[in-house]
């Protein structure tokens, strides 16, 4: 009998794969685009789970609120890319079916190789980092030791945002 | 203050039961006893203020003064027909509204009505709100673009523009609060705003923050501006400009699916103005006085009663502001809203990030408060 957390998470990870398989399968672009707004919120809560509250309300921030907006905006307005057919179904599902097989081979050898790694002691190690302060522990690691790398990526970040404004100015 | 402090203590104050059973009671209480009949009220306080501003009576025939009135419209939306227009896409039409009132009720969970009335104090706490709140713009993206209607589109596209735009200048009108609190945790931020007339532990408590200094002064009205703007509400309502868009991204929706978006907005004034008390106005704290630390000692329901209500007055006290607004200020242009944002907001909203920090490291973190009370009390 799972408890109520189990069922919860249960419950997350078949959405999170559904509206994945949704995403690779779905006709209409737009539908596509809303199961992966749903594929997102649903990987949040699998961070949520692994105790990583930062990560997950980031990862709706950023991903679910962000790139799926940035998604949308695109397809709504690319003229009528969602009345599109693709001609070529058997293809489309084919050789991405075999790549993802091959790729789903990899990583799950690669997660049983990973689960001899787990210490004795992993339920008591997790309940000590799932009850200590991570926001504060995030913010002395970015503005500590992994200061030059935020730097870097701020600097690179001005500079999307610089050329952004570049593109998008109007013609002299 | 653990997550789930009011499960913990619902569990608590009855003493059996499974925390599960109490954290679900929990979260039907705050939507059904707090967030949907604030929606429904604000409806109708929204037309009496507007009556009285504009010299009438307003709605006064269902229950006295008019007071069930919202209830009256609620039964009038569930009987309505369910439409959906023709050509337009019957899943993202229904999943729209959701998203808005989803986005809109999850950020409740961690707004602290009282010390010990929160859903879930945690560690993220306003960065949770703010997280939670990004679902609002894809719902009303969505469910414009499947109305099948050009003036929808229209509408939902500015939404979501609108929204977008906006979240940096509220980002960035929270950032002097949390650097002088240090912590992203609602409950802690409240708690370091009170007052204690005592030295050692005025060090502890600095008053609301929006006396903390001049800039933080500067970026509660910034918050509240931009927060207006972050709503769809009047001066910035171009999403649903009735003279240009017809009713803008809800142009399609009818009965219970247009009350949820109506529902959906009328309760983001309310996140937004929770969010500045929390942030700015001290939270649940009376000015001056601490309910801990009184010379009798207060049974905890008492004080979370009375903590619950101050907060709701500070909270209201905006919201009205807010109506006011509305009645008061003409709509601004498109080009007027982005260059507003751009060109007005944000860069004040920087200097007072940059502010703040100076502030912070030249007088070590103290409030004006805080040193006015130390000369005038000869301190050190």
């Amino acid at each position: 009998m799972p408890s109520g957390s189990e069922t919860v998470l249960f419950a997350f990870q078949c959405i999170t794969v559904l509206s994945a398989v949704g995403v690779a399968l779905l006709p209409n672009v737009l539908h596509a685009a809303v199961a992966l707004l749903f594929t997102l919120v649903g990987v949040a809560v699998m961070f949520l789970f692994a105790a990583a509250d930062f990560v997950a309300a980031a990862q709706v921030m950023i991903y679910a609120g962000g790139v799926t907006m940035l998604v949308l905006f695109a397809i709504m307005l690319t003229h009528f890319i969602y009345k599109a057919k693709l001609k070529d179904q058997g293809m489309r599902l084919l050789v991405p079916g075999i790549v993802a097989f091959g790729v789903f081979t990899l990583v799950y050898r690669g997660l049983i190789d990973l689960g001899r790694w787990i210490p004795q002691n992993a339920p008591e190690k997790f309940a000590e980092f799932s009850s200590s302060p991570k926001t504060a522990a995030i913010g002395d690691a970015l503005l500590g030791n992994y200061l030059l790398a935020f730097e870097a990526v701020t600097i690179l970040l001005l500079g999307a945002l610089v050329g952004a404004v570049w593109l998008a100015r109007p013609e002299q | 203050m653990e997550s789930a402090a009011f499960a913990h203590s619902l569990q608590g104050w009855i003493g059996f039961g499974p925390l599960w059973v109490w954290a679900a009671l929990a979260a039907f209480a705050i939507v059904f006893l707090v967030v949907l009949p604030l929606g429904g009220m604000a409806t109708y306080a929204e037309r009496k203020v507007a009556a009285d501003i504009q010299d009438r009576i307003g709605p006064n025939r269902v229950g006295p003064l008019g007071l069930l009135q919202f209830l009256a419209d609620g039964v009038k939306m569930i009987s309505k027909q369910d439409f959906v227009p023709p050509g337009g896409d019957r899943f993202l039409y229904a999943l729209g509204p959701i998203l808005v009132v989803g986005g809109t009720i999850s950020a409740f969970a961690a707004i602290p009505f009282s010390q010990y009335l929160v859903g879930g104090d945690v560690n993220i706490g306003i960065f949770y709100i703010f997280a939670v709140t990004t679902l609002i713009p894809a719902g009303l993206l969505l469910g414009s673009w499947s109305s099948a209607n050009k003036w929808s589109l229209l509408g939902g596209m500015r939404a979501a523009a609108q929204i977008v735009s906006y979240e940096i200048p509220v980002s960035l009108c929270i950032m002097p609060v949390i650097l002088i609190s240090g912590t992203l945790q609602v409950g802690q931020i409240v708690q370091q705003q009170g007052w204690a007339w005592s030295s050692e532990l005025v060090s502890q408590n600095h008053f609301w923050n929006v006396f903390h200094n001049p800039f933080t002064f500067i970026s509660f009205f910034l918050l509240i501006v931009a927060g207006l703007a972050e709503t769809n509400r009047i001066p910035f309502d171009l999403p649903e400009a009735e003279s240009e868009l017809v009713s803008g991204f809800n142009t399609e929706f009818s009965g219970m699916r247009f009350g949820l978006y109506a529902l959906g907005e009328f309760v983001e004034v309310f996140v937004m103005a929770g969010i500045a008390v929390t942030l700015y106005l001290g939270g649940w704290h009376i000015p001056f006085v601490n309910l801990e630390n009184l010379w009798v000692k207060l049974p905890t329901g008492l004080i979370a009663i009375i903590q619950f209500h101050v907060f709701m007055i500070k909270l209201l006290l905006i919201v009205f502001v807010v109506m006011w607004v509305r009645w008061t200020l003409p709509r601004l242009r498109v080009d007027q809203l982005m260059s507003f944002c751009w060109k007005g907001l944000v860069p004040l909203a920087l200097i007072n990030v940059l502010g703040t920090i100076v502030w912070m490291i030249l007088f070590k973190g103290q409030s004006i408060l805080q040193m006015l009370y130390q000369v005038s009390s000869g301190g050190h």
